[in-house]
């Protein structure tokens, strides 16, 4: 490939890859310690906790797999269509929230008003939103100690469509971070280094989703809160239905 | 002998979790932070009898909250374990100045040390 051009694509293949390799390490180290107490403390509790970690780091392998059939093409199935935003946030809140408590994190759904319904990738929407919200809730811990943790899956309209995303009280998530972030992805450990302590595969990857989609993650405010959402494009004829 | 005191820098909270439970029910006592700043101020707070650090955080590195750390004559002979998700090999030019200029008593790769391991060198280090 063109070297120029490969500067340029911040998404390519094999920059997700080692960034998911990176990202797949916590998880995988979280089951084995958590394994290795349930052995020495005999509290089978634990073993609650090894089912939702591992739940989660496969469905960030999944929503990868997903980016690539997207790049590719060959996710067929993957029409778009008629889809409630309201009710996307709504399933990646419910898969979401034992996750969330295991990282002591309010997972709140914050959908203000009525959205008329938009033309997208219904699966690939959620797969982007849920590896988006997974990597904010391991991070946002790692903000602050203690503390009020509450991450909002959010939409509100702009003059260009509907943003759904997710936005958190991390004032260190702004567009210049993002930017450095796509720079430095699949090159460095910590991309957005003031974001998150690690890979933030689950962004990267969200990211490579809305791409294939024709989308484009944005950093964005919402209220008060800081963020990354996309915005979806609202369609007229929809809104008579 | 009173009990020793561990500062554990550990931004995963699930991870920190296990490692407190497990240097708790070997009687250590733990304080836990997620960022080089709070771990100033919890040094600051009570005076650790060891260090245990991650070096991804999120803003300051490890690497940054060592030179901070050794800065304060109080804090210059506490020891450190270093437990990572870097693997050592990227420190391998500069191994000299974390053991020398650092203090860093033992560099663990977390995904190789496994909480048994750890608690060896815990005690290897303050027991």
């Amino acid at each position: 490939m063109d070297p120029a051009r490969q500067t340029k694509d911040y998404l390519l293949p094999h920059h997700l890859l080692l960034s998911i390799a990176e990202q797949m390490k916590l998880p995988l180290l979280q089951i084995a310690r958590q394994a290795e107490l349930v052995n020495f403390s005999g509290d089978l509790n634990g073993v609650v906790g090894i089912q939702v970690l591992t739940a989660n780091a496969l469905r960030l392998i999944d929503a990868y797999s997903l980016s690539l059939q997207l790049k590719n093409g060959v996710a067929c199935e993957l029409t778009p269509e008629a889809t409630s935003i309201a009710s996307v946030l709504y399933d990646v809140n419910r898969q979401l929230q034992t996750f969330a408590r295991m990282y002591n994190v309010q997972l709140e759904l914050n959908i203000g008003g009525r959205f008329e319904p938009v033309i997208a990738h219904k699966k690939g929407l959620e797969s982007a939103i849920i590896g988006l919200a997974s990597a904010f809730i391991e991070t946002l811990p790692a903000q602050v100690n203690g503390g009020d943790l509450k991450l909002q899956l959010a939409t509100h309209r702009c003059r260009y469509g509907i943003v759904a995303g997710v936005y958190a009280d991390i004032p260190g998530l702004r567009s210049e971070a993002l930017s450095r972030g796509r720079k430095l992805y699949g090159r460095s450990r910590q991309p957005l280094v003031d974001v998150s302590h690690t890979s933030g595969a689950g962004i990267f990857v969200a990211d490579a989703i809305f791409k294939a989609m024709s989308l484009k993650m944005h950093a964005s405010r919402h209220h008060h809160l800081y963020g990354l959402g996309v915005v979806l494009k609202t369609s007229s004829q929809l809104s008579l239905v | 002998m009173s009990e020793r005191t561990i500062l554990l820098i550990e931004p995963d909270i699930v991870l920190a979790n296990t490692y407190i439970d497990v240097l708790k029910k070997k009687g250590f006592s733990v304080s836990h932070v997620v960022s080089a700043q709070d771990a100033v101020i919890a040094a600051d707070a009570k005076k650790p009898d060891l260090v245990i650090c991650e070096l991804q955080l999120v803003s300051h590195s490890g690497i940054e909250f060592l030179y901070e750390f050794r800065s304060y004559p109080d804090w210059r002979h506490i020891p450190v374990i270093v437990l990572s998700l870097v693997p050592m090999t990227e420190f391998k030019d500069s191994m000299f100045g974390l053991v020398n200029r650092l203090g860093v008593v033992r560099y663990l790769y977390k995904p190789m040390t496994g909480l048994i391991e750890l608690i060896r060198e815990v005690d290897f280090v303050i027991g």
